[in-house]
Order: structure tokens, then sequence, then C-alpha cells
């Protein structure tokens, strides 16, 4: 069932974050509603289909975007590996762990896409870049990570209900 | 001397001279004080059972009235709603309808061209890019590499295509480079795009003359673009001596995030001169 139902929502998500968070963006950064769907699901303890949501995530980015499939594909295997790591260490936050892997997430993504940029076309000012859009791409995650959070924490204890011990 | 047939007849008769007499006795006013002696008590009497009677049909009737005063007012504010998103709807055609009479009017002015009619219904998630999702693809004609303008100016071209939708890559994306003329001096350069959404221009040589305003219109050099394509106007050049090629700003014309419905140039085929570079 949390395979299946990845397809749709994720496909949802990439309509929601093309149509609509695309457009509405703080100076020159916006949104990344995909890591951060892909973080709120993995950070959950009982969540086990993690991969198989990120590897729906990544074709399904890979088909709407000009992003080369490494840097989707680097950006959101770390935050799904960040989100499993710090799941084990930080099992009694989890809303911690979420901002933890939304901001690092962001941050690695960001550094990809520069990397990118400098092995196709020229280094772009870093300085610029940080200002202009990290930091407000960052801001808008973190202000979005709070209501993801909970709609697919809700989610992922429909799907994984807690088992009880008698 | 009169005679009456019967008694009756004479009370019949007194009966109508006192009638009579009373009507012209309140004509002249006579009987006014008379009248308000009267009137007073009687109007009394009549306020208060009126008043009573008001009060107990209102506690009868009150709470069926809440409850049609109520239903009463949700029709109406369905209605509003209704009539609310019909006028976002209509405002939303006169808006469609404006930009779509003035490409209209760019297409007729620019007969030389075959067009195809897009709206921009996505953009690239990644902030680095400067890319639009269009809602034609192969199906419609639309082929790689296509130039796409609006009634203002240039917009980019087709990157990638798909049955029913393309990706276009917008002048203002780091990776767009195109060759350009300077309408004014007639210098040639190339209109490179930055990462955060704006393009200079790059390699204008040292002794072109450039001013600000200057209009800036594609060379049609590389075969990438049609020649004379309105893409912007000069905003500030730089000079220095020791460098081998002048720099400038560019303000393009077209807004790019106001960017709804394009129109992508069917016949005009992009060369590919790859095999031809060393």
């Amino acid at each position: 069932m949390p395979f299946l139902l990845s397809i749709p929502i994720l496909a949802f998500v990439v309509i929601l974050q093309t149509a609509i968070l695309s457009q509405m963006p703080l100076l020159y950064g916006a949104s990344d509603l995909l890591l951060i769907v892909l973080a709120a699901w993995s950070v959950r303890p009982r969540v086990q289909a993690y991969w198989f949501w990120g590897i729906v995530a990544v074709g399904l980015m890979t088909f709407v975007s000009s992003q080369p499939l490494w840097v989707t594909a680097g950006s959101y295997g770390a935050v799904i590996l960040l989100a499993l790591y710090l799941r084990r260490r930080i099992w009694k936050v989890p809303l911690l762990v979420m901002f933890a892997v939304v901001f690092a997430g962001t941050l690695f993504s960001h550094l990809l896409s520069v990397i990118n940029l400098w092995l196709t076309v020229s280094l772009p000012p870093v300085f610029d870049v940080f200002n202009q859009i990290t930091l407000p791409s960052l801001l808008l995650n973190l202000v979005l990570a709070l209501p993801v959070y909970v709609l697919f924490g809700d989610l992922a204890d429909w799907l994984y209900p807690e088992e009880l011990t008698v | 001397m009169l005679k009456f047939s019967s008694p009756r007849s004479a009370q019949t008769l007194v009966l109508i001279l006192v009638a009579i007499g009373l009507v012209l006795l309140a004509l002249g006013g006579y009987l006014t004080p008379a009248t308000r002696l009267l009137l007073i008590p009687f109007v009394s009497v009549q306020t208060w059972v009126s008043t009573r009677y008001q009060a107990i049909q209102d506690f009868i009737t009150t709470p069926n009235d809440v409850a049609t005063l109520r239903q009463r007012n949700a029709e109406l504010e369905s209605e509003v709603g209704r009539l609310r998103t019909q006028v976002i709807a209509l405002q939303q055609q006169v808006a469609d309808n404006q930009v779509l009479t003035t490409l209209l009017r760019f297409v007729q002015d620019n007969p030389e061209n075959q067009y195809v009619t897009a709206a921009v219904i996505g953009r690239d998630p990644s902030p680095f890019l400067h890319y639009v999702i269009i809602n034609r693809g192969s199906d419609q004609g639309l082929r790689r590499g296509m130039p796409v303008v609006t009634q203002d100016g240039l917009v980019g071209r087709i990157a990638a295509v798909d049955s029913a939708a393309a990706r276009v890559q917008l002048i203002t994306d780091a990776a767009s480079s195109i060759n350009i003329r300077l309408q004014k001096s007639g210098a040639e350069a190339m209109l490179v795009g930055q990462v955060a959404g704006t393009v200079a221009l790059q390699m204008i040589p040292q002794e072109a003359k450039i001013e600000v305003g200057d209009v800036v219109v594609t060379s049609g050099l590389g075969g990438d673009y049609p020649p004379n394509l309105l893409i912007g106007q000069v905003t500030g050049v730089r000079k220095r001596d020791y460098d081998i090629f002048q720099t400038a700003s560019v303000q393009p014309l077209v807004d790019f995030r106001q960017l709804n419905i394009i129109l992508v140039i069917t016949n005009f085929q992009p060369v590919d001169i790859e095999a031809l570079r060393p």
C-alpha cells in the first residue's frame, strides 16, 4: 500500500510544485516541496518504503525538470540517508530531525546545483547565489516543513499503525 | 301646516336634520374640543391593544422569521459566492482576451512567421534553472530548438518536447547564450543569462559605441534564432581599457514572472552547427 500510494501522492506534489510553488519565488529562491515531503516521510520511525518513495520522486523530478539526474538523485538520496541516520540518533524529537534534515538537505541540494552549473556553464557568484537563492529557499522550506510534517505524519501513522504489545 | 304620514317619518326627518347639523358644526370646527375629548381615550386604548397584539404576534412568528431569514441569508451568501467566482472567471477571461488580442496583433504584424499559441502551465522546480513548461508538444508540431516569443519580444527556445507538453529554456537561464546585434550601432555581441534570472551582454568589441537605451535584437548568427527578434534595452555599460571586450547589462522587454501565453515560431528550423565546430 505505501508503495502504491507513493506514485499518485508524489505526482500531485510535483504538480503543486511546478504549477504553484515555483511561481511564487521569494527573491530568486523557491521551495522544494518534494524534498520536504521525502524528509517528512523518512523521519517517521515506522516508515519503511522510503527508498521506493525516493526513486519515484527522482523519476518524477527528472521528468519535469532540466536538472541532471545526478543532482536530483544526490539531493534526495542525501535527504533520505540523513533522515534515516538522525531518526535513530534523535528518535525522541522527530520534529527536530525534520527541521535538521530540511535545513541540511536544502543546503546540500543547492551545493550540487552550483557544482552542476560550474561544470556545465561557469561558476556562478557564490555569495549572490547564497543571498538571493539559497537563503530565501531555506526560509520557504523551513516554513513549509511543519505543515508537511504533520500531514505526512498522519499518513505514515495510518499506513504503519503502532503495534500494541499485550 | 305639514302633516306626516306617520310618527316614524317625523323621527327620520329629525335624525337627518340633526345629522346635517352635526356635519355642519364639524365642518365649521365647533365640534373639535368635543371630538378631542372623545378621541384621546379611544386612541390610548387602541394603542394599548395594538401594542399587546403586536407583541403577541411577534412572540409567535419571530422564530419562524429567524429561520426563514437565516435560510434566505444562506441562499444570498451562496449566490454572492457564485457571483464572485463568476466575476473572477470573467476578469481572467478579460485578461486572457487582452493578451490574445495583443498576440494576434503581433502575429498580424509579423506575417512571415507561423505560430502556435501555448499557455505556460508550470516552471522548473529548481531555482537555479529558468525553464517553463507549456501545454503544447510534438502533437501540435513543436520541435526542439524552435524559438518562443511574446508580443513584447524573445522568450527563449524549446529545450525538450513531449507529445502534449514542452519545456522552454528562457533567455535568462544561465546556460542560455544568444548572438545579438545592437540596433543603433550594428555591433554584435553575445547575450547570456545569469543564475539570478537577469541577462548581460558579453564580448562587445571595445570600439563599439553603445549607449544606455540601445535596443538589442537577435542577429541570426549561429542559426539558433531568426534575426531581428526584439530582446530588450541596454541599461548599463562597463568599459575598461585593459579588457578585451566591453560588457553591458540588459533589461529584457518580456516580464518573465508574468509569462502566461506565448507563441512558438514553427516555421524556423535551427541550424545544427555542432559538426562544423573544431
